[in-house]
C-alpha cells in the first residue's frame, strides 16, 4: 500500500457545516424577484383518453399568470435513453392519454403557491377511462389493455445474456431447484422533495437551479425538450437533499418552470411536497424473478437460468437500464459455468419505477443470495462454505459482460464469519428463543461504461487552475448530492498536488461553467470517473511545475519529482525544491502570464459491457423475533467490504450506516400500499421508513484492495451496500424462526402465518 | 399543501381564552403544542379561522403529584415533562412510560398529554393508562367549570364531550390503591417511533393473588379507546394465575372491533391485543404482588 497524507482520513465533509446549521441553500430556499410558483395538475385516473382540456377558467383567475398544457409544447419525448429513441416514451405533459394516477396534464404558474394549487380546480379535463392493468402477469397476458400503442405486449425493452451450455450444465448437475421470488417498490425518500427554479435572461437563455443528481443530461434534454440550443441552457446544482437514483432523468416540473419562465418573463419554481413523492414519485422496480439453479452434490455451481419481470409502470423511466443491470447482477458473487437470462421490462398503470440506489441488483441479488441460503441447507452445507467455494475472485471473466479485476470477496466472506462469531452463533440459535443470524453478500460496479445516453463528451472531465498564492481551482461538473462526492474529489487532487484540503476551492455541477462533461451522480460512477478525470489534469499540472523547478535549479534531466506537503521538490534532494505557490508563478512567469490551468478526463475503453470496476462485500444480520407477535428487531449488523483504497473513511461509513438504514425498510417495513393503481399510504406517518432509533449497532471492516483502474485504487462504496441486507435478514429471520421469505418484505403478519398463529 | 390564512391569538387567562373561543364560534381552535393540529391543517383537513394558544397562559402546564390527592396534569404539560417527571415516575410511572411512548423526541418536546387526549385519536397512547386509573377531565367553558370522567369525554375517532367554546384545562387521576399495579405497552410495525397498532393499559388490585378489581383499557382498535369489560369480568373475584391471564387476554381480543387498514389487519390486531393484553396484565400482576 502506498503511504497517503490526505487519502484514508476522517475529513470533515465539505459540506457538514453549513448543513449542520441550516445555511446550506438548497432550491426550495431561492427567492428571485418577482418569482412565481407552479402548480401541476395529475390525472387522477390510472389509464385514460383526455377528450379535453378546458384551462380559460384557471387561467382567468386572479394572480394566475398562465396554464399550460401538453399542446403548448413542443412535442417532443425525452428519457435518459436518448441512443434508442424508440424508449423516449414520456412527454413533460400528457398529450392525449394518462397512464398512471399522477401523470402530469396541465402546469400553473401563479403569484402565489396558494393561488396556483387553486388555480387547478378550475381546469376541466374531460377523461375518458380506459381499462387499466397492474399486475406484470396480467400486463403480458392476451387481450390486456395496451399502455403504448407500438407496444401491444406490453414489454417495452428485453435483454438477453446466455454463455456457456446451460441445458448441459443441468443435466450434469446433482441439484437443481427452481424458485420464484417477489419483491415490491419502495421510495427513496430523499429527504428534499424535488425542487426547480428556471429564469430566462433577455435573450431567452433558461437558468434552472435543480434538484438534480445530472445536471448535463437535464441540460440536454431540457434544450430539446424546448427546442432550444444546449448552449442556451445552464442547470446549476444547488445543495441537494439526496437523491437515490430518483433525481437523474429530466422531470415534467424542470420542463414546465423553464417553459412557464419563458412564457411570462417571470422566474417561476415548482416544489414537490413529500406526498407528491409517495404517491407518484418514482420507486424501486418490483420485480418477478424467476430463478432455477443447478449444483454439484458438493456445492459447487453448474448453472443458472433467470427469468425476470420487471413492474415498470406507465412509462420506461430508468427501466432499460434496470433490465440490464438486473441481468448482469444475476451472474454475480460466484462463479456460473452456465448462465442464461432474460429480462423483460413490462408496462403496468401504476407511477413508474426508475432508477434507485443499486439499480436492479437488490432485486436480483435477494432472490440469488436467498436461493444460495436455500441450496446450502438442502446440501447440508453451511452458506459460509458454499459461498466460499464457489466465489468470485480477481481474473474472472464473465463471457462478453464483464472481467473482474479487483475482488475481495472471498476475504470479505471470511472476515465478517470472523467478526460476527458466525460459527458459534450459527449453532447456538438453532435451540429457539427468537434469534437468528444469516448472510448476504454483493457487488456493484463503479459506473457505467454503457453510453445510451449518446454524449458527444467525455464521461467525466475536470479542470484544475493553479495560483501562485498556492491554491488551486477545481472545476467539474460532478455531482454532489449529498454523498460527499465534492470532498472526495478534493481529497483526491489535494492528495495528488500535496496540498491541504482549505487549498482547494471546487466548483461543481454548473454546465455553464464546469468543463464538458460530466454523466452525473448514479451508479457509483463519480470516485472513479471523475477521480480518473482529476489525476489526469492533476499530472498535467505536475509536469509544469516539475519542470519549472528543474529550470529553476538547473537539473540533470534524471531527476524525479514530486508534490508534497506544500513544495513542489526533487525527489531524495528536497534542497531542490520551491513552494506550490513559487512553483507555479515559476510556471507562469515561463508563459508571460499565461495562466496554469490543465483539463483531464475519463471514458472506460475496452472495459467490457458493465463497469470498469466493482466493489464485493459480506453482510452478516443477527435478529431476534418475537416469536408471538411475529415482530422482527436487528441486533446487529456485521459488514466486510472491498471498495478498493479508501478516499474518505467517514464517509463510506456514512454510506455503509445510510445503506443499512435503506436495506432494514426495504426488508422489513416500507412498501406502498396500493389499490389498483392508487398508492394509499402518501405520508411518512404510513410508509413506514426506519427512523434513527430503529438503526441496529452496525460493525464493519474494509477490506484493502487496490483497484488498478481506480483513483489511488479507489472503486465503489455507495450503492452496493444497500443490496446484500435484504437476504441477510431474510435468512437470519429464516435461522430464528422457520419462516423463508421469498416476498419482501418480510412483515409480523408473514411470520406469524408460516408459524400457524395467524 | 400549504397551510391556510388564520388569526393567532395568546390570551394571558384562561377566561380570555373562553372569550375568544366564544366569540369567534365555530372557527376557532384551541392550540397548545400543535403537533396534531399543525398537520390536519396542512393537509387542510381542519382550516380554523382563529387559533387560541393556551401557551401564555401562566401555571397552565403545572404538574401535581402527591401519593396520597392524586396527579394533576395541566392543559400545557409537555408529554416530554410528564415522561421525564420524577414524581410521576415513582408513583404513577404507567403514566409517564405512556407519555414517554409517545410519537418521538420531538413531538414529545413540543405535545402535551391534554392535547393527546383532546385529539380523540383512537390509538392516543395516553389514553388507555388514564382510563383505567379513572382519570378525571377538568374543563371551563362559559358556563363555568366542570368535570367529566375520562371514560365519557371519547365520542368518536376526533370526538370529545367538550361543548362548543370549552377548554380542558388539566386531566387528573387518583392515587392507585394499595397493591395494585398499572401497566401500558403498545405494539407498532416500525419498531421505536411509530403511531400504535395496538395500546393496552391495564389496572389490577390483588388481594392475597385474587384479583380485587381491574380494568383494562385498549386503544386503536375502536373508534375510541376502548375497555374491555369482558375480560375485566373474567379476572374479578378469581386467582390469577397463568390460564386466567391467558383467558382473560383471549377475551379482550374478541372484544374489540379492529378493521383492516393500511397499519395491520383485523385479524393480526386481534392476535396482538391477545398477546399484549396477556403480557401487560402479568406485568401488572408482578407490580401489584411487590
Amino acid at each position: 500500500m502506498e503511504k497517503y497524507s490526505i487519502l484514508g482520513n476522517d475529513i470533515p465533509r465539505n459540506d457538514a457545516r453549513a448543513k449542520a446549521t441550516g445555511a446550506a441553500m438548497y432550491t426550495d430556499d431561492m427567492k428571485l424577484p418577482g418569482m412565481l410558483h407552479g402548480a401541476l395538475l395529475r390525472s387522477p385516473h390510472p389509464h385514460a383518453r383526455i377528450a379535453s382540456i378546458d384551462t380559460s377558467r384557471a387561467a382567468k383567475l386572479k394572480g394566475v399568470k398562465a396554464v399550460i398544457t401538453g399542446r403548448d409544447l413542443p412535442k417532443v419525448t425525452f428519457s435518459n435513453w436518448r441512443l434508442y429513441p424508440a424508449t423516449m416514451d414520456e412527454y413533460a405533459l400528457a398529450n392525449d392519454r394518462v397512464r398512471f394516477i399522477g401523470d402530469e396534464v396541465a402546469a400553473v404558474a401563479a403569484v402565489d403557491r396558494e393561488t396556483a394549487i387553486e388555480a387547478l380546480d378550475f381546469i376541466r379535463v374531460d377523461y375518458e377511462p380506459l381499462p387499466a392493468v397492474y399486475d406484470v402477469d396480467a400486463a403480458i397476458s392476451q387481450g390486456a389493455p395496451v399502455l403504448h400503442e407500438l407496444i401491444p405486449n406490453n414489454i417495452s425493452v428485453n435483454r438477453k445474456i446466455e454463455y456457456g451450455d446451460i441445458e448441459k450444465g443441468f443435466a450434469e448437475s446433482d441439484y437443481v431447484r427452481e424458485d420464484v421470488f417477489t419483491v415490491h417498490a419502495v421510495s427513496h425518500v430523499y429527504l428534499e422533495p424535488c425542487s426547480s427554479l428556471a429564469a430566462c435572461d433577455q435573450d431567452g437563455r433558461i437558468t434552472l437551479w435543480t434538484s438534480t443528481q445530472t445536471p448535463y443530461i437535464v441540460q440536454c434534454l431540457l434544450a430539446s425538450a424546448l427546442g432550444m440550443r444546449e448552449n442556451d441552457v445552464r442547470v446549476i446544482k444547488p445543495f441537494i437533499g439526496g437523491g437515490f437514483g430518483g433525481k437523474m432523468e429530466l422531470r415534467p416540473w424542470e420542463v414546465c418552470a423553464a417553459f412557464l419562465a419563458k412564457k411570462t418573463g417571470f422566474p417561476v419554481k415548482f416544489t414537490l411536497t413529500r406526498e407528491d413523492e409517495l404517491a407518484f414519485g418514482r420507486r424501486r422496480h418490483p420485480m418477478k424473478l424467476r430463478s432455477k439453479v443447478g449444483f454439484k452434490k458438493d456445492g459447487t455451481l453448474v448453472a443458472k437460468d433467470l427469468h425476470i419481470l420487471l413492474d415498470g409502470g406507465g412509462y420506461n423511466s430508468m427501466g432499460p437500464t434496470a433490465t440490464y443491470l438486473a441481468g448482469n447482477f444475476g451472474a454475480f458473487l460466484y462463479r456460473y459455468p452456465s448462465y442464461r437470462f432474460l429480462g423483460e421490462h413490462v408496462y403496468t398503470n401504476k407511477p413508474p419505477a426508475g432508477a434507485m440506489r443499486g439499480f436492479g441488483a437488490p432485486q436480483t441479488l435477494f432472490a440469488a443470495e436467498t436461493q444460495m441460503n436455500m441450496v446450502a441447507e438442502e446440501l447440508g452445507i453451511d452458506p459460509i462454505e458454499l459461498r466460499l467455494k464457489n466465489a468470485m475472485v480477481p481474473g474472472d471473466e464473465l463471457p462478453g459482460v464483464a472481467t473482474i479485476s479487483s475482488c475481495g470477496l472471498i476475504e470479505s466472506i471470511q472476515e465478517v464469519a470472523k467478526m460476527s462469531d458466525w460459527k458459534r452463533k450459527r449453532e447456538e440459535y438453532k435451540k429457539g428463543g427468537g434469534k437468528g443470524i444469516g448472510i448476504g453478500c454483493y457487488s456493484f460496479i463503479s459506473g457505467g461504461v454503457f453510453n445510451w445516453f449518446n454524449t458527444q463528451y467525455p464521461f467525466s472531465t475536470a479542470e484544475v487552475r493553479a495560483f501562485e498564492d498556492g491554491t488551486v481551482h477545481l472545476l467539474t461538473m460532478a455531482s454532489d448530492i449529498g454523498q460527499g462526492s465534492d470532498t472526495a474529489l478534493k481529497m483526491i487532487l489535494a492528495e495528488d498536488l500535496g496540498l491541504q484540503m482549505e487549498d482547494i476551492r471546487i466548483t461543481s455541477g454548473d454546465t455553464a461553467i464546469t468543463p464538458q462533461s460530466d454523466l452525473g451522480s448514479w451508479g457509483s460512477r463519480v470516485t472513479l470517473f471523475a477521480g480518473r478525470a482529476i489525476l489526469e489534469a492533476s499530472r498535467q499540472i505536475k509536469e509544469k511545475l516539475y519542470g519549472a523547478v528543474s529550470a529553476r535549479y538547473n537539473l540533470n534531466v534524471i531527476y524525479d519529482f514530486e508534490c508534497k506537503n506544500g513544495r513542489v521538490q526533487a525527489v531524495g534532494k528536497p534542497k531542490y525544491g520551491l513552494s506550490f505557490g513559487e512553483a507555479v508563478s515559476m510556471v507562469q512567469k515561463a508563459g508571460r502570464g499565461e495562466p496554469l490551468v490543465a483539463r483531464g478526463s475519463y471514458t472506460p475503453r475496452s472495459k467490457g459491457m458493465v463497469s470498469p470496476a466493482f466493489s464485493f462485500g459480506a453482510q452478516v444480520a443477527e435478529v431476534e423475533t418475537d416469536m408471538e407477535t411475529g415482530k422482527v428487531q436487528v441486533k446487529k449488523m456485521y459488514t466486510a467490504h472491498d471498495c478498493g483504497t479508501v478516499i474518505n473513511h467517514m464517509c463510506v461509513e456514512g454510506q455503509l450506516e445510510g445503506s443499512i438504514q435503506m436495506g432494514l425498510g426495504y426488508t422489513l417495513s416500507e412498501q406502498f400500499i396500493m389499490d389498483g393503481g392508487k398508492t394509499l399510504n402518501t405520508s411518512l406517518l404510513d410508509y413506514k421508513m426506519p427512523h434513527a432509533a430503529d438503526m441496529p449497532e452496525s460493525d464493519h471492516v474494509c477490506i484493502p484492495t487496490y483497484e488498478p483502474e481506480g483513483p489511488h485504487g479507489a472503486k465503489e462504496a455507495g450503492e452496493g451496500l444497500v443490496i446484500p441486507t435484504a437476504p441477510a435478514i431474510g435468512e437470519a429471520v429464516y435461522h430464528a424462526t422457520g419462516y423463508r421469505c421469498k416476498d419482501l418484505p418480510i412483515t409480523p403478519e408473514k411470520i406469524l402465518k408460516s408459524l400457524g398463529k395467524l | 399543501m400549504s397551510i391556510g390564512k388564520f388569526e393567532h391569538f395568546k390570551p394571558r387567562t384562561l377566561g380570555d381564552a373562553v372569550e375568544l373561543l366564544n366569540k369567534y364560534g365555530p372557527g376557532a381552535r384551541v392550540i397548545a403544542g400543535g403537533t396534531d393540529l399543525m398537520v390536519k391543517m396542512r393537509l387542510r383537513a381542519v382550516s380554523p379561522e382563529v387559533l387560541v394558544s393556551l401557551k401564555n397562559i401562566p401555571d397552565l402546564d403545572t404538574i401535581t403529584v402527591d401519593p396520597k390527592q392524586g396527579l394533576t396534569i395541566g392543559a400545557t404539560a409537555l408529554l416530554a415533562d410528564v415522561a421525564a417527571h420524577p414524581g410521576i415516575r415513582k408513583y404513577f410511572p404507567a403514566v409517564a412510560a405512556a407519555a414517554n411512548d409517545t410519537a418521538n423526541i420531538q413531538v414529545r418536546n413540543m405535545g402535551t398529554v391534554v392535547g393527546n387526549l383532546c385529539n380523540a385519536s383512537p390509538s392516543a397512547d395516553n389514553a388507555p393508562t388514564l382510563l383505567v386509573m379513572g382519570a378525571t377531565v377538568h374543563i371551563i367553558g362559559a358556563k363555568g367549570k366542570r368535570e367529566l370522567p375520562l371514560a365519557d369525554f371519547f365520542k368518536g375517532p376526533g370526538l370529545t364531550a367538550l361543548a362548543p367554546g370549552e377548554i380542558v384545562t388539566a386531566v387528573s387521576v387518583p392515587p392507585p390503591p394499595p397493591n395494585t399495579g398499572v401497566v401500558y405497552l403498545s405494539f407498532s410495525g416500525r419498531g421505536k417511533l411509530d403511531c400504535s397498532t395496538v395500546g393496552v393499559g391495564a389496572l389490577i388490585t390483588l388481594d392475597a393473588g385474587t384479583c380485587k378489581t381491574v380494568r383494562v383499557a385498549i386503544g386503536a382498535c375502536a373508534p375510541t379507546p376502548m375497555r374491555a369489560p369482558g375480560a375485566e369480568k373474567l379476572l374479578t373475584g378469581n386467582a390469577v394465575d397463568e390460564t386466567l391471564l391467558r383467558s382473560a387476554s383471549r377475551k379482550a381480543a374478541e372484544e374489540t372491533k379492529p378493521i383492516d387498514d393500511l397499519r395491520a389487519s383485523a385479524a393480526y390486531r386481534l392476535k396482538v391485543v391477545e398477546v399484549i393484553t396477556y403480557r401487560v396484565l402479568t406485568e401488572a400482576c408482578g407490580i401489584a404482588r411487590q
